[in-house]
């Protein structure tokens, strides 16, 4: 530790001493505009090529720079717009440079560490850039569905249609079996927390099947990732380090890519106003039914419904023979989506920069009373005080969620579970005394989903603060060199406090020792930084060379408490008046620390950039909290530069890099702790812990080609990558007769390999028209090719082996699917006994490849804009479909049949859950100006109406609800089970933008 | 620049100092380094319970000991539309071993076996001063009776496919033993627990406090004299169920199961155990709420009685009581099973959430050694213990069995009636005296099997590379 401070002091004070005269400088001005329109073009960054002298541009496009006397290159960037460099003489101080428009984005600055950045031009790694505008361009409810498509490489998948979020996001294949496997989220340098969790619906779901006195939460109470609460409006660019290639400088959370999000800064110059309103509807995209429906008194006898109120007489009283149960519940609810988006940007006089936003947004679920709730304010403000710029962002946000329920139960609760034994001349709509009928069909619970819809509440309310400081103090700026030193703290703080009141009205709970249940639960969770970086930038002609090392500290801590309540009094929401009452914590605590050296040295008339850089880290994760783990990284990149004419531009990369993905268990053998009858007692747990515990590590090798082609018009990035991840963090089974199920291991090896390709073109720009076309294409591969221990089943949420789960072996893809399909001898009847079914390798839970297609259309003041999805492959168990079938599911044949072969062990359930989905499509319109003004009084420069919908169409073979689904959240593997989950919606939006 | 000077010093240091150690620690729960170095009085009333409280975990985390038991010797039903394999894994088709129906009853008793195994051996390590010799001895010879328990209930639910014989060393995975093996050391076992009671004295009081399910019942098993009658329950049992084996039995055992179950009775002679004594013995205590949340598992709305189960009581016969009805169970696939009666204990209520169960209470005693009578001729008196149950429950008594098939149908009934829900033993009995097929029991479709056993759980399996066969 003392190295690391006598290293800081010394380059700190070196930095300050070796202050001295100026050279003689000049001053030049100019303006910036966009060509063709001559608009003036704000907020572009000019440079003075060769030296570290360069500026901004004004609201009228207006610059002034310094400049060293003789003649100069100046070069002018601006996000939107391809760069330019022109040449000023000496004799010369003005300077006027118009930029061609860039619907490529050709050109943009990527991360390279806490403190330094590189243009795309030059960028060694394949980052994935995403303007806000593009993030934006059709409403989503949260800021990971928006994300979907975008990313070439990454698989984001919704785990259902419930409101509020709940995505899993997954960069560049499988790269841990048992330790986190979300890429790390860092917004303005901060890194945030993803965590889920649960709401507590297993105490009414059970689905993880003790819910009636322990495991009152499980990971199948369809958990939202807090992701979700980010405000995707603020947004100003994402950018994603797909790898360690590009991310060692995150350490041991680099692993599976890290999502940068930086937020809209306040700019000097004019103040501006945007309002956006918008209002939607959601509805049910696809439906399990129609089911089957009775077509006589005798049929209902026949089938064997004898129950009063569901027997023949029933059937031949009921008024409506056919009913749609999906529509009854799924359409009931008709409320009005909304989203207010507010925002100034602007500066005071005194500098300071600003820029505020508010978001007022409704998501409605298909069910009544299912919603999401989000209010949001973000104020980001911005200071230079002589030397010394300081800039501080902050965001309040509160989201109120209802998703009612959805997935796997135990209990009988979940509407698919009661829709599949319950004949459809039954009516659940509410009687007029205000009571729901019980449902006889379902003798133990008499469950009625109307009534559940109703009556059981589950709100979660989430109150989160992210901000963050930064302070950036130019110790030198000269000619040719620069040093910044930039300290930055932040935190992400948040209560989760979610609640499941459940009233004894409900026939569900009747059935319950204690009817009327509560679950009351609060995560208080922390995530804190301080950083500290050092950069120093040297510029000559023949090369530039930045410099920079730092210091990182963190701490994270999540506490969640929760009470569950048995017996309660129906309306009472207090848990105290409980008759049985049951009380869990959890705690979690991290801590941690870096200091990381990079150098990045461009030359070659900035046509090579070589990188080097490592990052030393421990943490409190490791067995050994004290040892540090390094993380190096080495990159170049070339622009070569003889190339054919229509060529504009060719860049050849190469990136290595190494990252680590820290254990969050397995350090400790931790004494389980037991009480019988009120004694106090220990006993090991099974789970045996390792104390030697170190992080998975990840090495990337990445490489790839950029080529621009037609002056801009055609742009095409094509990436190879071979990750490879050793010591994984395996909790690895162990013959449970020895007393312990599982051990913690560092072991075994999977490799990863893939290939990403982006195309972009612009096949019409003429005439006020314009097209243009993005594609992304990313195929993967995993293997494991080391294992130590016997292939194992890593029982991370899976049902039977006779439906489908993961398995982990060695010379197998780490997302293959094992499953029972085949049988060596039927019996009889066709039945394949449990010794003679053949379990195989019969799917695979990641795509063969994923496929986005964004085209974008405008002529004059009509846009339009489109996003595909396209999956090919990947497998999903559909266990939903084992509810209906041999029951009452509408093609009874075809269910009937699947429970045939399923009892000769065939993986009937196990299907290809490949598909192509329109995931976004907005019609846009600019109000003429004539218009705008008679409208605004002549204050508007911008106003757009937009007609834009979401998920409006799916191709797919899958006979479930969506492919996309997931009943269990938040794991790498096993995820792929299809358990009666919330149907997928659709969402039509209308909006208006206006820009004042 | 003087200025600034403070903000980059304020800087540095504020971000570099950390401290060395940044261990957060582990504040969820004790590790194992709480208990490291020699067992105290304090570590031994934790660890003690810790076994207790394993043992119990084992009998009602899993389904499988109480509720699978009773529904593969057709007496119970769990019909839950939501989860058909209480069904089709057990009378209506195999057990899945990676399923919970065919995997469940195995994990928790090796893990209450290793929390026992590093209780035994830590004992005689023990320092005096805190724990005198004769209470560790106490403490040895109870723990190791807790300790062969389980491995009588691995065994009785996993009978001929035999079970491992935990190592020492927690690393090594040891053959799966065939049950004679299994029996012998279970044997074995007891009798060790035997010597360290004898060695530790009559009157000497265990040095920690038991639940009160082993001292509220009549019996206080907090002193030696009362552990011993446990321990030679538990070995009479055993040696009876070893003397009929059908792999391996040795008849020769029938005079020492006889002779060790009347011990466990105090002595008393065939027929002499008055109705009293029959709740006597030690029990499971739950408590459903709290932080314990430890219910009764069988208080449960989806259980109900094979309608066979109320056909066949006699007429008079007290332990009708235990028989109450409910609302229609159906299920509603292969086999198409219905039931509209319960178990009393199983109607969900707070009150049976609560509801002791004994784990060997003097009435299974008394019919236990009724049936190693029986087996050994000595018929005069089974029918005395047989005849002291049936008159407890307003049953005429029975004149003297003239054959071993005879009694074993007398005797049958008797524990069927006595000891419903109150473990495995139903599935035992029939399947110890061959009778798990037609006509003793009845299945509901032709196709239907018999199981007689839980297989291997695939994660054992797993574990050990794939199949195998006891040795």
């Amino acid at each position: 530790m003392r190295a690391i401070r006598s290293f800081v002091m010394a380059t700190v004070l070196v930095a300050l001493c070796g202050i001295s005269a100026q050279a003689q400088t000049r001053q030049v001005t100019g303006r910036v505009t966009a060509e063709g329109s001559n608009e003036p073009l704000s907020a572009a960054s000019v440079n003075v090529v060769g030296t570290t002298f360069g500026g901004y541009a004004d609201d009228q496009g207006r610059f002034t720079v310094q400049a060293p006397a003789g003649p100069i290159t100046v070069r002018v960037r601006r996000i939107g717009y391809q760069q330019k460099t022109v040449t000023v003489g000496a004799g010369s101080n003005e300077v006027n440079v118009s930029l061609v428009k860039d619907p490529l984005q050709l050109e943009t600055q990527v991360i390279t560490g806490t403190a330094t950045t590189v243009s795309s031009v030059n960028s060694a790694n394949a980052v994935a850039v995403v303007s806000g505008e593009k993030l934006n361009a059709v409403p989503a409810q949260t800021i990971d569905h928006a994300l979907q498509g975008k990313i070439s490489g990454a698989v984001i998948s919704q785990n259902s249609g419930a409101p509020g979020g709940g995505t899993q996001v997954q960069i560049r294949g499988i790269s841990t079996i048992n330790s986190n496997f979300q890429p790390l989220y860092v917004i303005d340098g901060q890194p945030i927390n993803n965590a889920g969790i649960p709401n507590g619906l297993n105490v009414v779901s059970q689905a993880a099947r003790a819910g009636t006195t322990g495991n009152f939460s499980s990971s199948q109470d369809q958990i939202v990732n807090r992701i979700a609460d980010i405000n995707p409006n603020d947004v100003e660019s994402i950018q994603v380090l797909k790898g360690p290639a590009a991310a060692s400088i995150y350490g041991s959370r680099g692993t599976n890519g890290v999502i940068v999000i930086t937020t809209k800064q306040g700019r000097s110059g004019r103040t501006q106003f945007d309002f956006t309103q918008r209002v939607g509807r959601s509805q049910i995209s696809n439906k399990m039914g129609p089911f089957y429906c009775f077509k006589s008194a005798q049929e209902v006898t026949d089938f064997g419904f004898t129950d009063p109120g569901l027997d023949a007489a029933a059937w031949t009283a009921a008024p409506v023979k056919c009913r749609d149960f999906e529509e009854d519940l799924y359409g009931s609810n008709k409320s009005i989506d909304y989203q207010t988006i507010a925002s100034i940007r602007g500066s005071a006089s005194t500098g300071t920069t600003f820029f505020i936003s508010g978001l007022a947004q409704r998501d409605n679920g298909l069910a009544l009373n299912d919603f999401y709730n989000k209010q949001a304010l973000r104020i980001n403000i911005g200071q230079t005080l002589g030397r010394l710029n300081i800039k501080a962002n902050s965001e309040l946000v509160h989201t109120l969620t209802q998703r009612g329920i959805s997935g796997n139960d135990n209990s009988g609760i979940n509407p698919y579970t009661t829709f599949s034994a319950t004949p459809t001349f039954f009516d659940f709509h509410k009687l007029p005394d205000g009571s729901f009928p019980k449902n006889p069909s379902v003798a133990v619970q008499g469950n009625n989903p109307l009534q559940v819809a109703d009556q059981l509440k589950t709100p979660e309310n989430v109150y989160r603060l992210i901000g963050s400081a930064s302070a950036v103090l130019s110790l030198l700026a000269r000619e040719t060199q620069t040093l910044d030193l930039t300290l930055s703290g932040g935190i992400d703080a948040y209560n989760d406090a979610a609640k499941i009141y459940s009233p004894a009205t409900l026939y569900i709970e009747q059935v319950n020792a204690n009817p009327g249940t509560i679950y009351n639960s609060n995560g208080n969770s922390l995530d804190a930084g301080l950083r500290l970086a050092l950069a120093h930038r040297l510029v000559r002609s023949a090369f530039s060379a930045t410099t920079s090392g730092g210091l990182n500290q963190a701490r994270r801590e999540l506490d969640i408490t929760a009470i569950t309540g048995r017996g309660v009094f129906p309306g009472v929401h207090n848990v105290s008046t409980a008759t049985q009452s049951f009380i869990n914590e959890g705690i979690n605590k991290v801590k941690e620390f870096s200091y990381y050296f990079q150098e990045e040295f461009l030359t070659l008339n900035e046509r090579l950039l070589l990188t080097g850089g490592i990052n030393f880290e421990r943490t409190s994760n490791n067995g050994d909290a004290s040892k540090y783990y390094s993380y190096p990284k080495y990159s170049a990149s070339y622009r070569v530069p003889f190339i054919p004419k229509m060529v504009d531009e060719l860049k050849l990369r190469l990136a290595y890099g190494k990252a680590g993905n820290q254990p969050t268990a397995g350090k400790y053998t931790f004494l389980t702790t037991l009480i019988n009858d009120g004694l106090q007692g220990a006993r090991p747990s099974t789970i045996k812990g390792d104390p030697g515990i170190k992080p998975e590590r990840a090495t990337e090798l990445e490489g790839g080609v950029d080529l621009q082609m037609f002056n801009g018009r055609t742009r095409l990035s094509v990436t190879r990558y071979r990750k490879q991840i050793d010591d994984l963090l395996l909790q690895a089974n162990v013959a449970p007769s020895t007393g312990f199920t599982t051990q913690f291991i560092n072991g075994g090896q999977i490799v990863n390999k893939g290939t990403e390709i982006e195309l972009g073109i612009t096949p019409i720009d003429r005439h006020g028209l314009q097209w243009v076309s993005n594609t992304t294409y990313a195929r993967q591969r995993g293997l494991v090719t080391e294992l130590p221990v016997p292939a194992f089943n890593p029982g991370v949420g899976s049902f039977s082996t006779r439906f489908g789960n993961a398995f982990i072996q060695k010379g197998q893809s780490p997302s293959v699917i094992q499953a029972v399909n085949g049988c060596k001898e039927l019996s009889a009847s066709g039945t394949c006994s449990t010794a003679n079914r053949i379990t195989t390798f019969a799917g695979d839970a990641l795509p063969d490849f994923t496929m986005g297609f964004a085209n974008d259309f405008q002529l004059g003041p009509v846009r339009l804009s489109s996003l595909v999805d396209w999956r090919k492959g990947s497998n999903v168990i559909n266990l939903t479909n084992n509810y209906f079938d041999g029951g009452l599911l509408g093609d009874s044949a075809v269910g009937n049949q699947r429970l045939r072969d399923f009892a000769a062990g065939k993986a009937v359930y196990l299907e290809d859950a490949g598909f192509v989905k329109i995931r976004e499509i907005t019609l846009a319109y600019d109000l003429p100006r004539g218009l705008r003004d008679r409208l605004f009084a002549s204050r508007a420069n911008k106003v757009t109406l937009e007609l834009s919908g979401r998920n409006l169409k799916t191709w797919t073979d899958y006979t479930g609800l969506d492919p996309e689904v997931s009943n269990f959240a938040n794991q790498p593997l096993g995820r792929i089970q299809d358990v009666t989950p919330y149907p997928p919606s659709r969402t039509y939006y209308f909006s208006v933008r206006t820009s004042f | 620049m003087k200025r600034y000077s403070a903000f980059v010093l304020g800087a540095v240091l504020a971000t570099a100092a950390c401290k060395d150690n940044p261990v957060a620690n582990p504040e969820n729960a004790p590790t194992t380094d709480a208990i490291a170095g020699a067992i105290t009085r304090t570590s031994l009333q934790t660890l003690a319970i810790g076994v207790l409280a394993q043992d119990r975990t084992a009998v009602t985390s899993t389904f499988t000991f109480y509720t699978l038991s009773e529904i593969y010797a057709r007496d119970a039903y769990r019909i839950d539309a939501s989860e058909p394999r209480y069904v089709t894994e057990t009378i209506g088709g195999q057990p899945d071993p990676s399923s919970f129906a065919g995997g469940g009853g195995w994990t928790a008793f090796y893990t209450a076996i290793r929390a026992a195994t590093g209780l035994i051996e830590g004992l005689p390590n023990a320092s005096t001063s805190a724990i005198s010799a004769n209470e560790n001895k106490a403490s040895l010879g109870f723990i190791k009776t807790i300790k062969a328990l389980d491995y009588m209930r691995l065994v009785e639910l996993r009978d001929s496919i035999g079970v491992s014989i935990q190592a020492s060393d927690p690393a090594e995975v040891t053959p799966i033993s065939c049950k004679p093996t299994v029996l012998t050391y279970i044997a074995a076992l007891l009798d060790s627990g035997l010597t360290d009671l004898q060695a530790a004295g009559n009157t000497t009081v265990l040095p920690f406090k038991l639940p009160s399910g082993f001292t509220a019942f009549g019996r206080n098993y907090g002193v030696v004299s009362n552990i011993i009658l446990f321990n030679r329950a538990l070995k009479g049992k055993n040696d009876f169920y070893r003397a009929i084996s059908r792999q391996g039995g040795q008849p020769a055992l029938l005079a020492t199961a006889i002779a060790e179950l009347t011990q466990a009775l105090g002595g008393a002679a065939p027929g002499a155990v008055p109705a009293s004594q029959f709740t006597v013995g030690p029990y499971y205590v739950f408590i459903p709420a709290g932080s314990e949340a430890a219910p009764n598992p069988i208080a449960d709305a989806r259980l109900g009685l094979n309608p066979k189960f109320r056909d066949s009581i006699q007429a008079g016969d007290t332990r009708a009581s235990k028989i109450v009805s409910r609302s229609q169970l159906t299920f509603t696939i292969d086999p198409r099973v219905t039931t509209n009666i319960t178990y009393v204990g199983a109607v969900f209520s707070a009150a049976n959430q609560a509801r002791p169960v004994g784990i060997i209470r003097d009435e299974e005693v008394v019919l236990l050694r009724a049936q190693a009578e029986i087996e050994a001729s000595q018929f005069a008196a089974a029918t005395a213990d047989i005849n002291s149950v049936r008159t407890t429950y307003g049953l005429a008594a029975i004149p003297t069995i003239t054959s071993i098939t005879e009694g074993r149908s007398r005797v049958l009934y008797e524990k069927r009636y006595s000891l419903v829900f109150e473990g495995d033993q139903r599935l035992v009995d029939l399947r110890a005296y061959g009778y798990l097929r037609e006509p003793y029991i009845t299945k509901e479709l032709p196709a239907d099997p018999f199981n007689s056993a839980f297989p291997i759980p695939v994660g054992e399996r797993d574990a050990r590379g794939g199949d195998f066969a006891c040795q």
